[in-house]
């Protein structure tokens, strides 16, 4: 099967499909646990609050980088009191990782209602995921 | 030292480590994040979600008495249970779904002090196991409306110069912005606080661990540098009603004040509201202004 962007998100969604709420939110805290810690090199710019997405409640730092051979990649940092958020994150950054920044450019903004989470988490809270896709999606462009 | 108004509505987590198991009491957590649950909570503790279990589906209301009902079986609570609540963020949700148990009138109900952040800095073991229920039998009273404050009540408050306080943090209060720090604005149009309103932001009630702050500091805040009675009339609110609750609780029960109503439609309403008037900045001015109502 060809790799994509596209076909990756295709699998997010048939590995959510068939899950009830509880099994989806244990599958996103397995997805948290798998987000790798912040590399060292992205300390300091931590450190000076780089990256700090203002919009969300607890610290999230994300980085939407291109690697000199154009493949994109997602960096990222979830307080780990926002499991939800680490968790969904770390779905982007499965989504995205390697593949070249035009492709991560389209990640659909509505993810997280076609993994079916709106309803598990409510509308405030998938607002917030959305956002998140968005602000995403946003830095690979261009 | 002063002590608590009703000390035994708070509990500690070595109470829950030790009572957690008694088929009369039922933990319930409540987070912002809900997988926090999931991820692990206190063993034998059942989940209820402030949006998707005690919001109505299609009203924006408070589900009703049947569907409160329904859940409360659903979780094994009865009439007689010892509920208590705890949950994240220095337990606002577990305040907000508190006072929705107080709505329908259950008769005992606690807060573990420090909620999620104290069990942890305890070294208390996390739970992932399924939590069963044993179906219970729950007979809900109607809404007591003596909690709770809907607009025109608020408007009728302001304009009479009682007491409100507003909850928020001073930059949400002041119109500067018109959502939490770091949150993302969840919709009003109009920032801002309600003509009068006092701010005094939540985090005033609570110490870094999670926990209340002491009898004596509470009075301080409340009673003496506020100047409000235990008998003032005092409506709270903040964004959504859950930070409000917390300040509710607080004064209800900590400080003993009788007559505390939790105004949940709070800024997310009344921001959007047509002709409420509406203060900006440090002051919290009043309805001087002729009356340009929303009232009937």
């Amino acid at each position: 099967m060809m790799d994509n962007v596209q076909a990756r998100i295709e699998g997010v969604v048939a590995e959510f499909a068939d899950l009830d709420g509880r099994e989806k939110l244990e599958l996103l805290v397995e997805y948290a646990a798998g987000l790798p810690p912040l590399p060292a090199d992205y300390q300091a710019k931590k450190a000076a609050a780089e990256g700090r997405i203002h919009e969300c409640q607890t610290p999230v730092f994300l980085w939407m980088t291109t690697n000199p051979d154009g493949a994109a990649a997602l960096v990222a940092e979830v307080a780990p009191e926002a499991p939800t958020v680490k968790g969904f994150v770390a779905v982007l950054r499965g989504v995205v990782a390697g593949r070249p920044a035009e492709e991560a450019a389209h990640i659909p903004d509505d993810l997280v209602e076609r993994i079916g989470l709106a309803d598990v988490l409510g509308m405030l809270r998938a607002r917030g995921l959305r956002a998140i896709t968005t602000r995403i999606r946003r830095g690979f462009c261009g | 030292m002063p002590s608590y108004a009703q000390s035994d509505v708070l509990v500690s987590t070595d109470w829950v480590a030790q009572h957690g198991a008694d088929p009369k009491v039922r933990i319930v957590e409540s987070d912002e994040d809900r997988a926090l649950y999931v991820q692990g909570h206190i063993p034998g503790a059942v989940e209820i979600d402030w949006q998707t279990d005690l919001q109505d589906p299609v009203q924006r209301d408070y589900i009703d008495r049947t569907a409160f009902e329904r859940l409360c079986a659903e979780r094994g609570i009865s009439n007689d249970s010892t509920v208590v609540f705890y949950g994240d963020k220095s337990n606002w949700w577990a305040c907000y779904a508190f006072w929705v148990f107080k709505l329908y009138g259950h008769h005992d109900c606690r807060i573990m002090n420090g909620g999620r952040k104290r069990w942890e800095l305890d070294g208390r073991p996390w739970s992932t196991e399924r939590v069963s229920s044993p179906h219970a039998v729950y007979t809900a009273s109607e809404q007591d409306g003596s909690i709770r404050a809907l607009r025109d009540e608020v408007l009728k408050h302001s304009r009479a110069g009682r007491p409100l306080l507003d909850v928020r943090s001073p930059e949400e209060y002041r119109g500067e912005r018109m959502h939490m720090p770091d949150y993302p604005n969840e919709g009003a149009v109009r920032g801002g606080h309600i003509p009068g309103a006092h701010n005094v932001p939540w985090p005033m009630n609570c110490n870094d661990d999670g926990t209340f702050k002491s009898a004596k500091d509470l009075e301080n805040l409340y009673l003496k540098e506020l100047k409000l009675k235990r008998r003032s009339p005092l409506i709270a609110y903040c964004r959504i009603g859950e930070r409000s609750s917390l300040t509710w609780f607080v004064l209800t029960y900590l400080l003993g004040f009788g007559n505390v109503r939790n105004y949940d439609g709070s800024w997310l309403e009344w921001g959007n509201c047509v002709r409420v008037p509406i203060a900006k900045g440090p002051e919290p001015g009043g309805i001087t202004a002729a009356p340009a109502t929303a009232e009937a």
